[in-house]
């Protein structure tokens, strides 16, 4: 193989890495400060995709830039329906067996996508990509689509915002308590339900952006949730449950290891990162960036 | 905690088991061909259930993969009856005993982990058994799966099968109660209330699991291998996760704490699938909706909570004696 090829195939790997880093970070944040392990992120990442099938062409199909207005308005819209979830329904579970939590999010999955195949048929529904970033750029002679590109750009810069977010503002800071010790947090006054509501409705938003950021490679159709959540598990566990430099470890990983696994063996490529996930939990169950629990 | 039929004497489990058994004997005579589908689909999830819940109910292991051994008896007792001519009774064994040996394999891996780990663990082998069968198309067919396995002409009649499924379920029910009530059992049951503890008064607690582990994937086999002999197919989607889901759902639908919550939540799970599919496109929003009620409002099943009832009203009635 050439090193533009080499190259290419690279490019191709994290493109989906990045895409579903979006997905597997707020999974992680999740499970790290909920100590839920939420089944129901596909769904989300499902109607983020819808919604921006919506509003880019039954809502606002008119208006120039109709796409950026739906990666602005679907992921608040997703944001807001897991706000509602959490409140009414997740708050009541916290202190359940995983099984329970399990059960109830996996609930969810059913309702949603049903509601969702309501709402929006079951025909595959195709989202243009937006004027700007359509087309290829050229490397060494090879062509790459823009909207790649730009979907790495997008992941990286999330990354590096939730990084930020995370070590350097109150918000992060309690949560990073909170991944230490809930107990502790609670009782230095720390609102505690409040601050679950909030980061639930963030890995929301984050599920949402990235199926809005997502769709247009693909298109949204019904049981587009299943594959892309048991990735982001896969992704989450490699890098370590509750990590976010974890999850753009797994992620990365992740696009790697399918895009040069499916030069080596094209039906079985899938089955390599499940190795790799069985690896990591025999050897170091928290994750290669995890901490392991006191 | 709260056993099968905890509160009853000797004489009415006797009598239980002799109506329960007699009402299965003569059902085919009064039902058509489509409702003893049904009732045979119903024994065959209630059997891959009971012997997850031996895993989730009594030894406190959640295990998200259980589907992953369910799919590789039936595809064992297929790919035998397809590739090969050995008779039909060995076909029929090797599937129980090949998910039996593989469960050795990756249950010495999975007990060596707790919690949510084990759980994810599972689920990881689970989904390379799919990711296996999917993929690899010269053996397994892949995504177009075995159809037409050679079953022998005895059991084509759905009579004959469905007696012959009676007595295999009956047999391995009755073996699953065995092992729940022998000491066994309850060293299973004390590891799940406390392993710390069982560990310091000289419980094996690996090897304990191991060994609950290995038996469910072999009633978890046998279960496969009975639906491979029913529907004569086999696809990879008995793999998936959805399926290990499903049979969670059934567990939770009865209840883990009681031995007959998951025949329970088989009939029920069943019954509401082919009842409501027949009247709307929307089976999962009611399952769903079902499911977040029950977690929320009857914590323990429906034979968690028939149990409780009973045992409430033994005890009520010994305080009015």
């Amino acid at each position: 193989m050439t090193l533009p090829g080499v190259i290419i195939q690279l490019l191709c790997g994290m493109s989906t890495a990045m895409g579903i880093f979006l997905i597997a970070v707020g999974l992680s944040l999740i499970f790290g400060t909920l100590r839920i392990l939420n089944l129901a992120h596909g769904v989300l990442y499902m109607l983020g995709a819808y919604l921006c099938y919506w509003i880019t062409s039954v809502l606002l199909p008119n208006i120039g830039g109709s796409f950026w207005w739906s990666l602005l308005l679907g992921p608040i819209t997703v944001a807001i329906f897991g706000g509602v979830v959490e409140v009414l329904l997740l708050r009541r579970i916290y202190n359940r067996e995983h099984l329970d939590q399990y059960l109830l999010t996996f609930a969810l999955v059913l309702i949603v996508s049903d509601l969702i195949k309501f709402a929006w048929g079951v025909d595959f529904h195709p989202v243009p990509i937006p004027p700007v970033l359509n087309g290829a750029f050229f490397f060494m002679g090879l062509p790459f689509p823009k909207y790649n590109i730009f979907l790495i750009c997008c992941g990286i810069f999330t990354f590096i915002g939730l990084r930020y977010m995370i070590y350097s503002t109150k918000l992060g800071k309690i949560i990073r308590a909170m991944l230490h010790s809930r107990d502790m947090t609670s009782a230095l006054g720390i609102n505690v339900p409040f601050v679950f509501t909030v980061v639930f409705m963030l890995g929301c938003w984050l599920a949402g952006l990235g199926g809005a950021l997502i769709v247009p490679t693909i298109s949204a159709s019904p049981g587009m949730d299943m594959n892309v959540l048991i990735e982001s598990f896969v992704i989450v566990v490699i890098g370590g449950l509750g990590s976010l430099s974890g999850a753009f470890l797994g992620a990365i990983i992740y696009g790697l290891v399918n895009a040069f696994g499916i030069l080596i063996a094209p039906r079985l490529a899938v089955a390599f990162i499940y190795i790799i996930m069985i690896v990591v939990l025999i050897i170091r169950p928290w994750g290669l960036m995890g901490e392991p629990e006191k | 905690m709260k056993n099968l039929f905890s509160g009853l004497t000797m004489k009415e489990v006797k009598l239980a088991l002799i109506i329960a058994v007699t009402f299965f004997l003569v059902l085919p005579l009064f039902i058509t061909e489509g409702w003893i589908s049904l009732v045979i689909e119903i024994l065959i999830l209630s059997l891959a259930a009971t012997g997850l819940n031996l895993m989730l109910g009594y030894a406190g292991m959640v295990s998200f993969g259980p589907a992953g051994f369910y799919a590789v008896g039936a595809y064992t007792t297929a790919l035998v009856l397809m590739k090969t001519k050995l008779p039909f009774v060995l076909a029929f064994v090797s599937g129980p005993i090949l998910t039996a040996l593989l469960a050795v394999c990756i249950g010495w891996f999975c007990v060596r982990l707790t919690h949510v780990y084990f759980a994810l663990l599972t689920l990881a082998f689970s989904q390379i058994i799919f990711t296996i069968i999917h993929g690899w198309y010269s053996f397994t067919k892949g995504d177009d799966g075995i159809v037409g396995v050679p079953i022998p002409d005895f059991l084509s009649s759905i009579y004959n099968f469905y007696y012959f499924n009676l007595i295999i379920i009956a047999g391995c029910t009755w073996f699953l109660w065995r092992i729940i009530k022998s000491p066994f059992g309850k060293t299973l049951q004390a590891i799940r209330e406390n392993p710390q503890r069982a560990l310091s008064v000289g419980i094996n607690v690996h090897r304990y699991q191991l060994a609950t582990f290995v038996l469910s994937g072999l009633f978890l086999g046998v279960a496969g291998t009975l639906f491979c002999t029913f529907s004569k197919n086999v696809f990879p989607n008995y793999a998936h996760w959805l399926k290990s889901t499903e049979m969670l759902v059934v567990c939770l639908l009865g209840g883990i704490n009681v031995f007959w919550g998951p025949f329970v939540g088989s009939f029920i799970y069943q019954f509401l699938d082919n009842f409501i599919s027949g009247y709307t496109l929307y089976w999962p929003l009611v399952l769903g909706t079902t499911i977040i009620l029950l977690l929320l409002f009857l914590r323990g099943g429906i034979a968690g909570y028939v149990a409780n009832r009973i045992s409430l009203k033994q005890k009520t009635n010994k305080q009015v004696n």
